[in-house]
């Protein structure tokens, strides 16, 4: 994995957790991938059972929309693990040292904030649509065949709560950055300059050759 | 007070009632009470019974079809063939179903008040190639049908396949489906008359139910000076809905000349083969479901039933 | 205080975190969240007894939109469309692209980087995303063009331009994510950038020629390869017409009725693109890798639609929306010279932002504006500033800021193209790919001049869709 080299490692058992935590969240990421790659095969049956045999897929759109969170969420905290959602480093990129980890540090804290928050609220949503007391536990369900939603309304609450743990191994890793002054701390994704990052995308590309 | 009342779309005759509900409650006031319409920008339409539970806005449109699990009670005027035959019926019999204890019992549960329906015509269907006026017909058409309405064209062979409103005609362009069946108005706003060959004038397979509904919270807190007002109002606004869906449908006819629409009659045979075959067995599926839920199913088939005749005695 | 103020100062402190490097995803859905609290808590009177009510309901109504507005049929197109470009690595595809190419065309002056751009406009078919694509083409073009004795600099630019190309011809992701914040049709759109990403390689290929006839040492003209060398370079390339065919006819089949929606289209296209990489020699250990880096610009790409999502949840109750296309529309000012500031604008904002978050984080504002400047949603052509109706409106400034975005990509001072060319090649200097770049800035300055003042090239294609 060639992004994997902006994580530094170490013995220590921040660093041990940071690595516990790595198999799941790609094990989540890669769910994200294959439900991707269901996708494909959903409509290439669909469009041939109409074109070939009259006889549609029933339900083709309500399988894509349940489909959608798994490869929406599945991977948000294999993506943070790298530091790979998107931002504008102009000028994190050129802070070093104390500052930089400050900066880092508040940053990482406000995204904790609103996933917390969002881990309340997606639950909520989650339970609207879920009641023990009827059939398939389902207080909604989907427009075309009835599929119950709480099920893909559910992932949303689990893969943000896998991030949030991420998240707080990297504010426990930024603030002992701060606090000892580290240079390259383990367990949080280190700025690559944008020639690094280009460097490293090439060797990746290079290796799928 | 200012309520923020959340529809979709755009604005067009379905949400008709809305408009003038909100024109006549700030009139009524002097602009104490005023209804700000939001059209999609503050919830996505599926989602417009939790934000009403959540008490994100104070009012709302929406479908019973797009969730089923989460109105059960209100789908018994979405089984198909009720044999509605206008909208002033359909008012009734929507207005009734909103009163039973069972209906306001399950929208509390969504901390919701049913206020008034949005009553839509019969969903008849425009298809494109020959006209299919026969049950053989119907067999592998695909129709873009939701709700107890899809369940009615798959009893005969056709195979319901739901698109979004907003992608019915290029679902019909592209072939996906065959046949969309919708209101006249929404035939008109989606442009899926455009690409019809024909239409359905007498089959009348049943319809959508799409109530109003109000925050329970928000309408008890109104004064009731207000609250009268906003009460009083509800039937002034199905009134002018009325009329102007009316209208609608006088210019339905000239439309259907102008783009070169036929209009398909089935005959009578025909369509009481189709209702024996669609209709009695999903009504009869429908209610064992519900009363295997507690609901009670026959109860409000009966009430429907009932009003539909006390309508038209009253007449 | 009035819902505006709280608009802005909410906006105001997003755009500070954006820019001191939070990640924008979770910068929108944080500004979207304390939005909405502080409208309601606002609408509370700041009673303190009111505080838990006021949080209850914005957390809320925040946490229904990720799931709300992902589970959407329409959004299903990204996904799909990163993951072809994935599998056409694995397809085999680029290398054949460029084989064909320059066996077919490279006789003309300047041939080999004519023959790189028409390779790159051609994986531009398979692939969602400019960076993959210029990387792709360093390794392959670029020392192809080097070994007859082009000049270093410009090989480099030809492949950081050429690499553009992959966000305006279909499938590409970025007119997939405007459709879906406009509320257009996504076919239209795809549709739509046909004609002006062909455009744009037709204006590069007619400067790489201008400037291989004016300048001799740039790079001479690749001859001698028979017929029968040609049309065998033909087959290894097939796959990109099928999956060109495809697209095409599932959105809008000249010949009758089209075949499907474009979500279908984009899906059957992966599927043939992959039936060809298992040919190629795909295994699963490949297919693991291709689906987790799918995986990861994916969840890239729907964060930052939820995120700011949430943060357009927000500017719905505040309405801020409206006040800013009332403000654009007031202003005593021809539209198109407001059009043209709003373009700039782009030009600037793209220099320092990445293309994707620049349009998620201006549009749900600057769009309505636009529209609104051209006398609404409803407009007819007839009465309309721009002299074409809504939709066609919406579809020509949809493929205009995606230009915008592209020629972002190749400017100073955080082109992402001309980085990835010079991380690819150690004897490339930024600077020296800048330089090498620096006509195809000028040419796309030309371009989009020219969308501009002829919104027919943009418009034709769609218009027959009807
Ligand atoms: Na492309
Ligand atoms: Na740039």
């Amino acid at each position: 994995m060639a992004s994997s080299s902006s994580v530094l490692q170490d013995e220590s058992w921040l660093s041990r957790a940071d690595r516990a935590l790595l198999p799941v969240e790609r094990i989540f990421a890669l769910f994200s991938g294959l439900a991707v790659f269901s996708l494909m095969f959903l409509a290439a049956y669909s469009v041939s059972g109409r074109k070939f045999f009259n006889q549609p897929l029933n339900g083709y759109v309500d399988y894509i929309e349940a489909a959608m969170p798994v490869i929406a969420f599945m991977g948000v905290s294999y993506v943070q693990r790298f530091g790979g959602h998107i931002r504008m480093d102009m000028i994190i990129g050129k802070m070093r040292g104390r500052v930089l980890w400050a900066l880092e540090l508040l940053t990482v804290t406000l995204i904790l904030v609103v996933i917390l928050a969002l881990i309340w609220g997606s639950w909520a949503h989650f339970d609207r649509s879920f009641d023990f007391a009827k059939p398939l536990w389902s207080r909604d369900s989907s427009i075309d065949i009835g599929i119950p939603m709480w099920p893909a309304k559910l992932l949303v609450p689990v893969a943000f709560s896998l991030l949030a743990v991420r998240l707080v191994l990297q504010i426990i890793g930024y603030g002992r950055a701060l606090v000892l002054g580290l240079e390259r701390p383990v367990a949080v994704p280190l700025i690559l300059t944008i020639e690094e990052q280009a460097m490293a995308e090439a060797a990746h590309l290079a290796e799928q050759e | 007070t200012e309520w923020n009342v959340s529809v979709w779309g755009k604005r067009r005759a379905f949400t008709e009632h809305v408009e003038k509900l909100a024109e006549l409650v700030s009139a009524k006031t002097n602009g104490e009470f005023t209804m700000n319409v939001s059209y999609g920008g503050l919830s996505k339409n599926r989602e417009n019974l939790d934000g009403i539970s959540i008490g994100a806005f104070e009012m709302a449109q929406f479908c019973a079809g797009y969730h089923p699990d989460k109105n059960r009670v209100v789908t018994v005027l979405e089984l198909p063939f009720l044999g509605v035959a206008n909208l002033a019926e359909e008012v009734a019999v929507s207005h009734a179903v909103y009163a039973h204890p069972a209906a306001t019992e399950e929208m509390a549960q969504w901390n919701a008040r049913l206020l008034m329906t949005s009553p839509m015509p019969q969903y008849n269907i425009v298809g494109t190639g020959d006209p299919r006026s026969t049950l053989a017909d119907f067999e592998g058409m695909r129709v873009r049908a939701t709700g107890g309405l899809g369940k009615a064209f798959a009893s005969v062979g056709s195979v319901p396949t739901s698109v979004t409103a907003t992608e019915a005609y290029q679902a019909m362009e592209s072939g996906v489906v065959d046949t969309v069946a919708f209101a006249q108005h929404a035939h008109l706003s989606y442009g899926t008359i455009n690409r019809a060959d024909w239409w359905t004038e007498n089959l009348n397979p049943g319809t959508v139910n799409c109530p109003v509904v109000v925050n329970i919270d928000a309408y008890e807190s109104l004064s009731d000076a207000h609250r009268a007002v906003l009460d009083e109002s509800v039937d002034e606004s199905i009134e002018y809905y009325l009329e102007n869906y009316a209208k609608l449908l006088q210019r339905w006819d000239d439309v259907l000349a102008e783009k070169g629409v036929e209009k398909v009659t089935i005959s009578d045979a025909e369509l009481s083969a189709f209702r024996a075959q669609a209709a009695d067995p999903i009504r009869a599926a429908w209610i064992a479901d519900m009363e295997a839920q507690g609901i009670p199913g026959q109860e409000l088939f009966d009430l429907v039933m009932t009003t539909l005749e006390n309508t038209r005695k009253g007449n | 205080m009035d819902p505006i103020s709280i608009g802005l100062w909410t906006t105001g402190g997003m755009l500070v975190l954006v820019f001191i490097g939070m990640r924008v995803a979770f910068a929108a859905g944080l500004a979207g969240f304390v939005g909405l609290f502080w409208l309601r808590w606002n609408g509370f009177d700041y009673d303190p007894a009111k505080f838990g009510k006021a949080l209850t309901i914005s957390v809320k109504i925040a946490g229904q939109v990720p799931h709300s507005k992902i589970a959407a049929q329409a959004l299903s197109l990204i996904p799909t469309f990163i993951l072809i470009g994935y599998l056409a690595y694995y397809a085999k595809l680029t290398t054949a692209l460029f084989e064909a190419a320059k066996r077919w065309i490279a006789w003309v002056p300047g041939g080999l980087a004519v023959s790189t751009v028409f390779a790159t406009a051609g994986f531009a078919a398979v692939s969602g995303a400019s960076v993959a694509t210029a990387a792709v083409f360093a390794r392959i073009a670029i020392p192809e063009m080097l070994k007859i004795g082009y000049n270093k600099q410009f090989a480099a630019g030809v492949v950081a331009a050429g690499g553009t190309l992959a966000s305006l011809i279909p499938p590409s992701a970025i007119l997939v994510i405007y459709a879906i914040i406009v509320e257009q049709d996504v076919g239209k759109l795809l549709l739509a950038g046909f004609i002006p990403g062909a455009f744009s390689a037709l204006v590069y290929a007619g400067l790489i020629i201008g400037i291989a006839v004016i300048f001799k040492n740039v790079g001479p003209p690749v001859t001698g390869f028979t017929w029968r060398e040609r049309f065998a370079a033909l087959p290894p390339a097939l796959p990109i017409v099928a999956v060109v065919v495809i697209i095409i006819f599932f959105v809008y089949n000249p010949f009758g009725d089209a075949w499907g929606t474009p979500t279908e289209g984009g899906a059957v296209g992966a599927f043939i693109v992959f039936l060809m990489a298992l040919y190629r020699g795909m295994r699963w250990a490949q297919l693991k890798d291709a689906l987790l880096e799918t995986a990861k610009l994916t969840v890239m790409i729907f964060s930052i639609i939820w995120g700011v999502l949430i943060y357009v949840r927000f500017l719905g109750f505040a309405d801020l929306p409206g006040v800013f296309s009332d403000w654009i529309t007031s202003l005593d000012m021809a539209p198109l010279l407001i059009l043209i500031c709003i373009l700039l604008a782009y030009a600037v904002l793209g220099m320092f932002m990445d293309a994707i978050g620049m349009l998620l984080l201006t549009l749900p504002v600057v769009y309505p504006a636009v529209m609104a400047l051209n006398g609404g949603e409803f407009v007819t052509a007839a009465d309309s500033a721009f002299g074409m109706n809504g939709t066609m409106c919406a579809i020509w400034f949809g493929i205009l800021v995606v230009k915008m975005a592209e020629f972002c990509l190749i400017t100073p001072p955080i082109g992402l193209n001309c980085f990835v060319v010079a991380g690819v090649r150690d004897d490339l200097t930024v600077q020296d790919v800048f330089k090498g770049v620096t006509p195809f800035f000028l040419a796309d300055g030309v371009t989009i001049a020219l969308l501009v003042a002829f919104p027919g090239i943009v418009l034709w294609l769609p218009s027959l869709v009807g």
